[in-house]
């Protein structure tokens, strides 16, 4: 391998592709990016053999050939070059660098032991995830994902592909978010759960690409997103997600509707005795406002009264106080657009439904804290 | 020939692990798992899960020769190798019984839900197919409620069920609700008697809302109607139902009623009417024979949460011939032992079957008179010779059941039923009893006598 490449254009592809070099790799090409002249193109693959990144890049090929080599130090040799051209070599097992003044030689290993990493997405098997809608859709979905391993069905999203819609799922069984986005093309209808981190780094990446590819390889029980030259893939997280469908509440008692910052500060301030009293806020419907309480034994306590729209359907309000994870309520008032947002409750003891009245394709649940009376 | 996967494939790991470097052994096989192996003539087909794509690719390419020379070795027969993804089997169970609140609380709420639903159709809760005891007697009603619950409105439509009382009529109306309810919430289905029905019209036309009467009836998916009969001879009641009636069919709605009597048999009953009903399924249910009288009395009695032995159950069928009279007894049986405090025995519930289950004065209205001559024509006996000093049995047998029958039916007592048949000691009388309660449990033409003078009187 024998090849030409600008600095600028390496260093990002690097800072991409080694996020997907496994830590901890017992098998030492692993540790490895695998780069491949090929033509016109040079192209750097990594993989943990959970998720795989593969982007290629344009540069001015001397000899064909592919090479492996620590991920690590070729980044920060990299990343600490002047920009402009770089010259690379691969001389038996091991890579010169040359640049500005710089010489180096790092040596890797043979690129046969490295895994086949997906390089390529076919644009008619794969579907396409309307860019600017999917991005602002995914913050709003993947925070209700759970962290527990223990479970590891829940620390995915959930894709539902039908004829024209694509909805997202995400909950940890307390909090539940969905929120369906339409798509331009008509695709076939999947429903699989993707792991949470590689959703995280295609919205981290896909705001300078053009358009976002899905590719699900189902046998192989695998996706692929393609952003432009960069392909990634996961595998598929199997197992059963909750019938989410049930636990939506069809109708409410009250209904409350309050203007969204207004709501947040009262969350953010009740948050000051929550933290030491297991999160807990509790609210309060009255008439036309609702009252934030939160209470501490050794610190102290606040209220905070704000202006709401009060919509009972049942011959009675609420009795009493519905009581919520601040953390939960603070999570979807970040994830709302709208200036408002609207509140639905049945009693203390079912699901609370919170919703953007500007957005009816998104849909939050959050399970109220039972308190011991 | 059955082959453990687990314990063939550990020990192919056993020996790949020499093969190749820990690291490489960890990185690639450790969660590799056969998922599956044929055995065909001479060799075997073996699947081998693997948990993700690039583990598969690299088995496949690189350690394919190896693997299935192991597992060559091992089995003793040429093997071919598939691969697969999929994870290993008890890693996927893993975790997933732990239920989360938004989770947990699901099938509480439903229930509530659900109970909610029933109560604005009309409908008994208690009332499934899961508590209805099927035997030849109702086998015909249950199978057809089965497929109408099934394909409500495609089966049979209407279906007309029909019986005595207390043969579960109304029960095996309402499970087909019940069954319909728990599959989709949203189907409308409304429950009401022929005398509900009767009374919306009238209040229809006293307040001029009967534009509101027909919204309520005409727009349903499944109409219940219970005692139907009782709106024949009502003119403008039976029109009016008429209408809904082809209201709801047009629209493929169901239709379910019961009555007392065959449709033919209805009497007062508008010809169009009956006609209707009678292109549906007319099917009946007859009295409950011993056995599901037997099962009706187990189901009640685990119900209300009384433990009753094999026997004891028997001796309760045997000696009441209904479902609501079972019902009766148990809730008695109940009674007596949570407020005196006695033990549930068999001694105790042939005292009780001995005093007779409480009837609505009906039976009493019958002077013992009337139950001698039934029973002297049943068995062909003289009065005289049945109320002698014979004690031949097939003479003293009759005579013990005429006794059995004064003291249950009429609740008359020892002392007067004894006076009654020639003057006999009310030990005699009570011996009488006791003795044909515990036959009827045990002796099938007992029982058969029983019911069937029963029947007579």
């Amino acid at each position: 391998m024998d090849l030409e490449v600008l600095q600028e254009n390496l260093s990002k592809a690097l800072s991409i592709t080694s996020r997907f070099v496994s830590s901890r790799a017992q098998l030492p090409v692993l540790a490895n990016i695998l780069l491949r002249g090929d033509k016109t193109k040079l192209i750097l693959s990594a993989t943990n053999l959970e998720t795989s990144a593969s982007i290629s890049l344009g540069a001015k090929i001397k000899e064909d050939g592919e090479l492996t080599i620590p991920a690590k130090n070729f980044f920060e040799i990299v990343s600490n070059l002047n920009s402009g051209t770089i010259h690379l070599i691969s001389e038996k097992e091991s890579l010169r660098i040359t640049g500005s003044g710089f010489t180096g030689r790092i040596s890797g290993m043979n690129a046969s032991d490295f895994p086949k990493v997906p390089q390529i997405i076919k644009k008619d098997e794969s579907i396409d995830l309307s860019k600017t809608k999917f991005l602002n859709a995914l913050p709003q979905v993947s925070f209700a994902a759970s962290s527990d391993e223990g479970r590891p069905i829940l620390t995915g999203i959930l894709f539902i592909l039908s004829k024209k819609n694509l909805s997202l799922v995400a909950t940890d069984g307390f909090r539940l978010s969905k929120k369906t986005i339409n798509l331009e093309k008509a695709g076939r209808e999947i429903k699989i759960v993707i792991p949470k981190n590689i959703l995280l780094e295609v919205s981290r990446v896909g705001e300078e690409n053009e358009n976002i590819l899905l590719g699900v390889k189902e046998k192989e029980k695998q996706i692929v997103f393609g952003l432009d030259n960069l392909i990634l893939s996961s595998r598929v997280l199997e197992g059963e997600f909750p019938d989410f469908e049930k636990i939506i509440p069809k109708n409410s008692s009250v209904k409350v509707r309050v203007d969204k910052e207004e709501f947040l500060r009262a969350v953010k301030l009740s948050s000051v005795f929550a933290r030491d009293s297991a999160n807990i806020v509790k609210i309060k419907i009255m008439k036309d406002s609702i009252k934030l309480s939160a209470e501490s034994s050794q610190v102290g306590n606040q209220e905070t009264v704000i202006d709401a729209k009060i919509n009972t359907e049942g011959p009675e309000l609420v009795e009493g106080e519905i009581s919520f994870n601040y953390k939960f309520l603070e999570d979807f008032l970040r994830a709302v657009t709208g200036e408002e947002v609207v509140m639905e409750f049945n009693n203390a003891s079912s699901p609370g439904v919170f919703t953007d009245p500007k957005d009816p394709n998104f849909l939050h649940l959050i399970m109220p804290v039972k308190v011991q009376t | 020939m059955d082959i453990d996967k687990i314990s063939t494939w550990n020990d192919a790991l056993q020996s790949i692990k020499v093969s190749v470097s820990s690291a490489i052994f960890s990185t690639w096989f450790s969660q590799t798992h056969i998922a599956e192996i044929i055995p065909t003539d001479e060799r075997f087909l073996i699947e081998i899960g693997c948990n993700s794509s690039f583990v598969k690719n690299t088995i496949e390419t690189r350690y394919f020769g190896l693997v299935q020379d192991t597992l060559t070795k091992i089995l003793g027969k040429p093997c071919d190798l598939t691969f697969v993804i999929k994870n290993v089997p008890s890693q996927k169970e893993a975790g997933s019984k732990t239920i989360t609140p938004l989770f947990e609380i699901k099938e509480e709420r439903l229930d509530e839900e659900f109970t909610n639903i029933l109560l604005r159709a009309r409908i008994r809760p208690g009332h499934t197919f899961e508590n209805f005891a099927v035997s030849s007697s109702n086998q015909m009603a249950h199978a057809a409620a089965e497929a109408v619950a099934q394909s409500p409105g495609k089966a049979y439509n209407p279906l007309f069920i029909w019986g005595g009382v207390g043969v579960g009529k109304t029960h095996l109306m309402v499970s087909v609700a019940h069954e319909v309810l728990k599959k989709g919430s949203e189907t409308k289905v409304y429950f009401c008697t022929g005398e509900d029905f009767t009374n919306d019209i009238v209040e229809g036309i006293r307040n001029k809302t009967t534009q509101a009467f027909r919204n309520k009836y005409r727009k349903l998916d499944i109409l219940l109607v219970d005692d139907i009969q009782f709106i024949a001879g009502k003119d403008s009641v039976q029109e009016e139902f008429f209408h809904t009636f082809n209201a709801v069919t047009s629209a493929g709605g169901q239709i379910i009623l019961t009555s007392d009597k065959p449709p033919s048999e209805i009497s007062k009953l508008e010809e169009r009417l009956r006609s209707r009903f009678e292109a549906g399924l007319i099917v009946d249910i007859a009295p409950p024979d011993f056995e599901l009288r037997c099962a009706i009395t187990q189901i009640k009695s685990k119900e209300k949460g009384l433990a009753l032995e094999m026997d004891q159950v028997q001796l309760i069928a045997s000696n009441l011939e209904s479902a609501r009279k079972i019902e009766g007894f148990l809730v008695n049986l109940l009674t007596q032992i949570k407020i005196k405090k006695v033990p549930l025995t068999n001694e105790l519930i042939e005292t009780s079957l001995g005093k007779g289950v409480e009837t609505n004065g009906k039976m009493a209205k019958k002077t013992p008179e009337e139950i001698f001559d039934t029973v002297s024509k049943y068995y062909q006996i003289g009065k005289r010779v049945l109320l002698g000093d014979s004690r031949a049995r097939p003479i003293a047998r009759p005579r013990q059941i005429l006794m059995y029958l004064l003291r249950t039916e009429l609740q008359m007592p020892f002392e007067e039923v004894g006076r009654l048949i020639g003057g006999r000691d009310h030990s005699t009388v009570m011996h009488a009893v006791n003795k044909i309660t515990s036959l009827a449990s045990t002796d099938v033409q007992i029982r058969e006598d029983i019911l069937g003078i029963k029947n007579k009187i």
